[in-house]
């Protein structure tokens, strides 16, 4: 056990989707030629100015409602004052002293059980354009700029340092990602860059903090784990040898798995803060936030805790099925379509989610809708198919998109349910397993499976496993009197 | 009346009746335009071909609508009009083409008023009497070793000179109406908020107003007409209900209240401007205004606010020339280094003080102490203003406290910031102010008298102006 | 008093040797003028940024045109794909 207990921040950054950009109508189009999306607003040409978007402050606030925060009546926009070439106007407009939603929380569940993290603050800023640099630093070499993205709307969550293990920071991660899929305010993919987060961890052995340390450059939420159980590592040892940890920014390398320390100028910035001249303070009324929090949607949690109650599905299941809005919509209209939610999570769980993975299609791709769940369960219902067969029928109707009928016809997969059709095929069986056959009849009982499966393989699958199991029994005991 | 002697509504009116034609009129103030800029030199860039163009096309409408129909503009040279160059008086901007246009543009050439250069400046908008342009200076056309004020000079000297019949500055601590007082014309600074920023290039976002430079009152009136409105590009521009700034002007003044500043003479005071605002106050009292005396207790700290507040948000407003997307760019060995040569080699002097100063006033430590302060002391001064208008209608006092100095007279900063002692309160309470002439000094430079009106009440301001300068 | 060298820094401007002195005088000037505000009391003030009847209006989320290329290149010619290109940042 740790001695030192860590003590670990998140700043996070979230692109808001909207169409167009936080104060101007350019798109926010990902992947688009460099420099094509820009306007005298994001380009910061000399007597343009800002005008804000209604969307990217209803996404904020949506956010900040689903993050169980406050939204703040009255928010300010202040310029954050630095040099770069992305930074067109040479300031960011942001939130400073009053953001637009505060103080709140977002729970997590790890294997330790339910935590609460808490949550500082929610604020609106503008994304800054992209450089992409070439060549060593020790060349006079060039950075390439492009301002498409310069402008592009921000939220920024920040957490209070309330996060104790790597593992918990993952969760968390994974469950922000989520929400604001849920909610449809962004695509949440770091990736694309629409999620990016710096971590700040620190030890102590005491209830006073220590010395707090950044970590940028974190590309994955596999990285952002592994950055901080090394940090951790890093600092305890330093800290068991009587080395003091000092306040730094450190570089995660992705290959190596270690963090670096990064001289940055950025330590020295003075960002010289002060309220936006150009935005009049952003007023909300009471009315606007109430019909936003009431057209909320379902929330993560909140789903998977109602699918463990409503349909019965296990822990696991239920996490599985509500990592997107999309499948649990889906799920979720196949369980109200056929009355029977734990067998359809089942097959979704088992032949649909691996065809999904193995062709990297999505489940609103596949057009194995509820009619054809539905007449997929009547089949197997009414004996026609048996349970084997079933998942051959699935596979099958998602390569073609036939329905499940079609494909019975089309292949001949009716279930046998012909016991001297299956007799014979018993006797089949045994006289062509003699060793088999013998090993039963010696006591190795188990090896009725081995023979039930042979039976299962002449009928390619159709035999009716009760009744070929019935009929296997009965013959083998026949032979040991 | 020559062509270049009428008013607006006179040109616009000969024009409708085609007893004159545009071409016509561009061909004179282009005459007048060859015969004094070589002496005035009021313009960055002219081009009378292009307003020819345009004057040719005025000529082929029917229908001659607009309210500046055919009036040959003059546009300071900190907004952007499409295709030009824009420099703001600088050399970090020389070169720089505007690919939009400022609003105001916008609405100048929608009353098809015909643009006819980009008038000179005070680098920035940083200064009082146009010697801070990194071109040349501009020469008052009453006497040319004078200055004609700043930083609008070129554009006050322009309507002056009869160069152009009107012009747009730009007035953030009284560069549209100590110009207008230095060179005998009409400036006016709108009510905060009422003329659209959008497209002038930044010195104090919190202070700037674009207003027009004319030479009577009606003129005036007309301009603002044609420039006020909301405007979706401009979050600080006001939504309110559009009216006709020429609507009260004629109306008798009678029953008026006029505020004369009791501060106003603590300052040193030219005594020729001392007697023109005696004169005036008679005029006022001859036309059945009332005129009582007004506090503005903290009248002087607006300059010492004023010159914390200006310099810090145009430090930020001026962080963006750094070279990489328009503009002058000096190459450095590494990315930093060229931002510190191409700033150091493209702002003046005045606006590299400036930018230090706003730098310091904001930076960590000193904040508080400085900007912060400046921005109570700002609300102290809007309070008592506010309190101000309870009692009074409308506010009079001397546009400056002394006529034109000689080019190269001044020498501190802190000299030529006195010029604004009685411009820049107006700027910091978001009032509309305007300049009327008022008489000469001994010398024969012209006396500029101001009235200030409560927050967006320009018609009854315009009104009163009006009447003492036909009273 | 004044720490020129970090203002000039963060304001991204290298003053000659020969204007140094001269505009560090000058600024100590001023802002010795600054002094006088100390005489106001603004305790209990609040700060004025925006004027009267400020308020801040919603854009709607909808396309607007744009700068074209050549509208761009009218003030700098862009690199190839289409970027606009600065000397190396060092220290990043």
């Amino acid at each position: 056990m740790n001695e030192y207990k860590p003590t670990i921040g998140l700043e996070i950054h979230i692109q808001l989707n909207t169409k167009t950009k936080l104060f101007c109508g350019c798109s926010t189009q990902f992947g688009e030629k460099p420099n094509t999306h820009i306007c005298p607003v994001c380009l910061g040409l000399p007597g343009a100015l800002p005008v804000l978007n209604e969307k990217a402050v209803e996404y904020g606030i949506k956010l900040g409602l689903a993050l169980n925060m406050k939204i703040n009546k009255e928010s300010t926009f202040y310029r954050k004052n630095y040099f770069y070439p992305d930074l067109p106007k040479g300031y960011q407009i942001t939130q400073y002293t009053i953001p637009i939603a505060s103080e709140g929380f977002l729970e997590i569940k790890t294997e330790k059980g339910k935590r609460k993290i808490s949550i500082q603050r929610g604020h609106i800023e503008e994304d800054s354009g992209k450089s992409i640099h070439t060549g060593d630093i020790t060349e006079s070499t060039y950075s390439y700029i492009d301002f498409n993205r310069s402008g592009v709307p921000l939220m920024e969550i920040v957490t209070y340092p309330d996060i104790e293990t790597a593992e918990e920071a993952y969760h968390f991660l994974v469950l922000l990602r989520k929400t604001v899929r849920y909610l449809g305010v962004s695509s949440g993919d770091m990736e694309k860059g629409a999620l990016r987060c710096d971590v700040n961890v620190s030890l102590s052995k005491s209830n006073t903090m220590g010395t707090k340390v950044e970590i940028k450059n974190l590309n994955s939420f596999r990285s952002i784990r592994k950055a901080l159980e090394y940090e951790i590592k890093r600092q305890t040892e330093m800290l068991k040898n009587g080395e003091k940890t000092i306040h730094e920014t450190r570089h995660f390398d992705e290959k190596t798995g270690i963090t670096k320390s990064m001289r940055t100028k950025e330590e020295l910035n003075d960002y010289r803060y002060f309220p936006e001249p150009d935005l009049p303070p952003l007023l909300l009324n009471k009315a606007l936030v109430e019909d936003i929090k009431n057209s909320l949607p379902e929330l993560p949690t909140q789903k998977e805790e109602r699918f463990i109650r409503q349909y019965l599905l296990s822990d696991a299941y239920a996490y599985e099925i509500t990592s997107s809005t999309e499948l649990a919509d889906y799920f979720e209209s196949i369980a109200k379509a056929t009355g029977k939610p734990k067998e359809a999570a089942n097959f979704l769980m088992g032949s649909i989610m691996k065809f999904l993975n193995e062709t990297e299609k999505t489940i609103s791709e596949i057009g194995f809708d509820e009619k054809k769940f539905i007449e997929f369960f009547s089949l197997l219902e009414k004996g026609i198919i048996s349970k084997n067969i079933a998942k051959e029928i699935i596979i099958e109707s998602l390569k073609t998109g036939k329905s499940p009928k079609k494909i019975v016809e089309e292949k001949g997969l009716i279930q046998i349910t012909d016991e001297n059709k299956i007799e014979e095929i018993v006797q089949q069986v045994l006289k062509e397993n003699p060793e088999a056959v013998s090993r039963y009849l010696s006591g190795k009982t188990q090896i009725l499976g081995f023979l039930a499966g042979q039976v299962m393989k002449k009928t390619k699958g159709k035999a009716n496993p009760q009744i070929a199991n019935k009929l296997l029994a009965e013959a083998l005991n026949k032979m040991k009197q | 009346m020559t062509i270049t002697d009428l008013p607006i509504s006179s040109l616009v009116n000969k024009l409708r009746n085609k007893e004159i034609t545009a071409r016509e009129v561009i061909e004179n103030y282009a005459k007048n335009i060859y015969e004094k800029e070589k002496n005035i030199k009021a313009f960055i860039n002219l081009d009378i071909e292009n307003a020819l163009k345009r004057a040719e096309e005025l000529d082929k409408m029917d229908e001659k609508k607009g309210l500046l129909f055919g009036v040959p503009v003059a546009v300071k040279d900190n907004m952007n009009v499409k295709n030009c160059e824009t420099t703001a008086g600088s050399q970090i901007l020389k070169g720089y083409i505007s690919p939009y246009n400022a609003t105001v543009v916008k609405k100048l050439e929608e009353e098809n008023a015909i643009i006819i250069g980009k008038t000179n400046m005070d680098e920035f908008a940083m200064g009082s009497s146009n010697e801070n342009s990194s071109f040349f200076p501009t020469h008052n056309p009453v006497n040319y070793d004078y200055v004609p004020g700043g930083s609008s000079g070129g554009s006050a000297a322009s309507v002056k000179s009869e160069e152009a019949l009107a012009a747009l500055g730009s007035d953030t601590g009284g560069s549209v109406r100590e110009p207008a007082a230095f060179c005998g014309v009409v400036g006016l600074k709108p009510t905060y908020g009422l003329v659209s920023r959008y497209g002038l290039i930044a010195f104090s976002s919190s202070l700037d107003q674009i207003g027009p430079l004319t030479r009577n009152v009606k003129d005036c009136a007309i301009m603002l007409n044609a420039i006020v409105g909301f405007d979706l590009h401009d979050e600080t521009s006001v939504n309110i209900k559009k009216e006709d700034y020429t609507s009260f002007l004629g109306k008798e003044i009678k029953g008026k209240r006029i505020g004369i500043i009791k501060e106003v003479m603590d300052f040193n005071i030219q005594d020729e401007i001392k007697e023109e605002l005696k004169k005036t106050v008679s005029t006022l009292v001859k036309l059945g205004a009332t005129v009582t005396e007004i506090s503005i207790a903290h009248l002087k700290y607006a300059l010492p606010a004023y010159y914390i507040v200006a310099p810090s948000e145009a430090s930020s407003n001026l962080s963006r020339f750094d070279g990489v997307r328009y503009g002058l760019t000096v190459q450095g060995e590494n990315l930093t280094s060229t931002y510190e040569l191409t700033r150091a080699e493209g702002f003046g002097k005045e606006v590299k003080r400036r930018i230090l100063i706003g730098t310091f006033a904001l930076s960590a430590g000193y904040y508080d102490a400085y900007y912060l302060k400046a921005s109570k002391v700002r609300k102290i001064l809007a309070n008592e203003f506010e309190k101000a208008f309870e009692a009074v209608d409308t506010l009079l006092l001397p546009t400056t406290a002394t006529t034109a100095f000689k080019l190269g007279e001044k020498k501190s900063p802190l000299e030529m910031y006195m010029s604004d002692i009685f411009t820049i309160p107006v700027n910091l309470a978001g009032l509309p102010s305007i300049s009327v002439p008022h008489g000469n000094d001994k010398n024969g430079l012209p006396i500029g008298m101001q009235f200030i009106g409560n927050w967006f009440k320009e018609k009854e301001l315009l009104q009163i102006a009006y009447a003492v300068e036909n009273g | 008093m004044i720490d020129i060298d970090k203002i000039e820094k963060l304001a991204a401007l290298k003053l000659k040797e020969k204007e140094k002195k001269a505009i560090l005088n000058d600024l100590e000037e001023i802002i010795h003028y600054f002094e006088i505000l100390k005489e106001v009391d603004t305790e209990n003030v609040e700060p004025q940024i925006y004027t009267k009847g400020a308020q801040l209006f919603l854009r709607k989320d909808e396309i607007e045109n744009g700068l074209n290329k050549e509208a761009l290149e009218k003030n700098k010619t862009l690199a190839s794909g289409n970027f606009y290109r600065v000397k190396h940042i060092i220290g990043e």
